[in-house]
């Protein structure tokens, strides 16, 4: 009887085993969210986040909230920032309290922000943009907390993002176009050079 | 007969003292988040455009910190995050599994976190798996969960009493980690009860809805209740896999002082791991919760310092086995 157990328990294992390629879900590209500021790349995000959701509780803007199977199983009870509901206001606390690395420690200065902070970049889509159809609008600079040195405005306020931009999604959390006119691509989800 | 104990009223009390730490554990986690919404409130400094809900929150919790904190919003950060993983005033304390979960997944050795899994480790090598019968919050749940099924029973509900083999939890904790390993990914931490309670409660007061976790734990309920008593603790947690390998060796055991020993059988059925104290027989899975000590009406189970169990010592002096012996010994010598 103890064999049988025994035997039963490891053919479960090694079913799940077999059939942990098809657990492993495709991401789905129309699911656009960040990863919180300093993560890890996201392979090693989710080989590193224990899923003790303490980013989340210390975030000021409640804008980190939690993947359930959207993702894939692996991202599950990862955290996730979508920018258009609530943007990050880069205020580094979840880095400090994350116990693995996952999230890194950041400073709330300038220079460590703009050298380890990549969540994505901002791009503007000069159909949607008001500035960029003739009607001065500005808001998406005024949002910015790195103003002239992620974005500045030209002629009429129209927004030119720079490359600096460290993707904390505050300028697609203001635009005042519906759909937004400007939006962050993540990191993780954007082509390598 | 002598007692050898020192004081043993007193160690009754200790599990009275359990469930008062039990309980504060549990609603520790249901305050957190209200205490996070609450910073959150206070971050935005727009009181009066709270819901009258978000208002009721923001009054209670600053009537309930407001004592002890100066500024909400930075001083609430020194007391955050679940049993899973938690920092206390500045203090950062990881649970074991986490910590060997993610050796395994990430394949790499990160100190700063792995010494966070230090003081569970210290504190388990020396008490033993006292992690599951103190601070857990699902064992505060699956303890209920018990009570109610014992009601059942006594109300004449047939619930099922299975017993399996206690080592496939740690065949679950080995195919977790392989698990982790393969897909790169923390796999344990979606069948770890504690974490799952920690993060659930959290999501369903701060986030707006349980997840996926919340079905899980369920269900682990639903198997306790009705097929196997405090089956998942028993046969499934990998958690408590861990804490038991790490706890084989435990400095503090309860052990059986047979003189004392009436042979009642009461510790043996309050045990909530299954475990047999009647024949000595604590082992590894013995949590130090308490319980038999609180239930022995002769208190013959006391806390030793030793790292082995004893041996089976026979049956207990002041039951009818030995004395039947005894007296047999006596007529025929």
């Amino acid at each position: 009887m103890k064999r049988r157990a025994f035997l039963q328990s490891l053919t479960a294992a090694a079913a799940l085993l077999a059939a942990s390629p098809l657990i492993q879900a495709a991401n789905n590209p129309s699911f656009r969210f960040l990863r919180p500021p300093g993560s890890k790349d996201e392979k090693d995000f989710a080989a590193t986040c224990i899923r003790c959701g303490k980013c989340g509780e210390v975030c000021p803007n409640r804008c980190i909230k939690y993947l359930g199977t959207e993702n894939g199983i692996e991202s599950l009870d990862t955290p996730y920032i979508v920018p258009r509901e609530q943007a990050c206001i880069l205020c580094m606390k979840c880095g400090d309290v994350c116990p693995t690395g996952a999230i890194e420690s950041v400073p709330r200065e300038m220079d460590p922000i703009l050298e380890k902070v990549n969540m994505g970049v901002a791009r503007v889509d000069r159909t949607l943009c008001l500035s960029w159809q003739g009607k001065t609008c500005g808001v998406c600079y005024r949002a910015c907390p790195l103003q002239d040195v992620a974005i500045r405005i030209g002629r009429l306020e129209q927004p030119h993002v720079l490359k600096d931009c460290v993707g904390c999604g505050l300028c697609e959390r203001s635009c005042i176009q519906i759909p937004q006119a400007i939006k962050i691509i993540p990191s993780h989800t954007r082509k390598r050079v | 007969m002598q007692k050898i104990t020192n004081n043993p009223s007193a160690l009754r009390h200790l599990n009275k003292l359990r469930w008062l730490v039990l309980t504060t554990i549990f609603l520790m986690l249901i305050l957190l988040p209200f205490i996070h919404l609450y910073q959150t409130f206070v971050a935005a400094h727009a009181y009066d455009l709270l819901l009258p809900n978000e208002k009721v929150i923001y009054n209670a919790m600053e009537w309930l910190t407001g004592p002890f904190v100066h500024d909400p919003e930075h001083d609430l950060d020194l007391v955050k995050g679940t049993t899973w993983s938690a920092s206390l005033f500045g203090l950062k304390i990881s649970d074991p599994l986490s910590v060997v979960s993610q050796m395994a997944a990430s394949l790499s050795l990160y100190w700063p976190f792995i010494l966070t899994g230090l003081i569970p480790v210290i504190v388990t090598v020396l008490l033993g798996r006292v992690f599951c019968g103190w601070i857990c919050p699902a064992t505060f749940i699956y303890e209920l969960n018990d009570t109610l099924a014992a009601w059942m029973r006594r109300a004449g509900v047939p619930l099922g009493d299975k017993v399996y083999d206690k080592r496939i939890k740690y065949l679950i904790l080995l195919a977790g980690l392989v698990l982790s390993m393969l897909l790169g990914s923390i796999m344990t931490a979606a069948i770890y009860p504690p974490a799952i309670i920690g993060r659930e409660l959290y999501y369903a007061i701060a986030q707006g809805a349980f997840g996926s976790g919340a079905v899980f734990f369920i269900l682990t309920i639903l198997f306790d209740l009705l097929v196997a008593r405090r089956g998942f603790c028993r046969y499934l947690c990998p958690g408590g896999a861990l804490y038991s390998l790490l706890g084989r060796y435990r400095v503090l055991r309860i052990q059986r002082v047979v003189e004392d020993c009436n042979d009642c059988k009461k510790c043996n059925v309050v045990c909530e791991f299954g475990l047999d104290p009647l024949q000595d027989g604590f082992g590894q899975e013995c949590n130090n919760c308490t319980a038999c000590i609180a239930v022995c009406p002769t208190d013959a189970l006391v806390f030793k310092v030793q790292m082995h169990d004893q041996a089976f010592q026979g049956p207990g002096h002041l039951g009818h086995a030995y004395r039947n012996k005894h007296a047999e010994e006596k007529s025929g010598g």
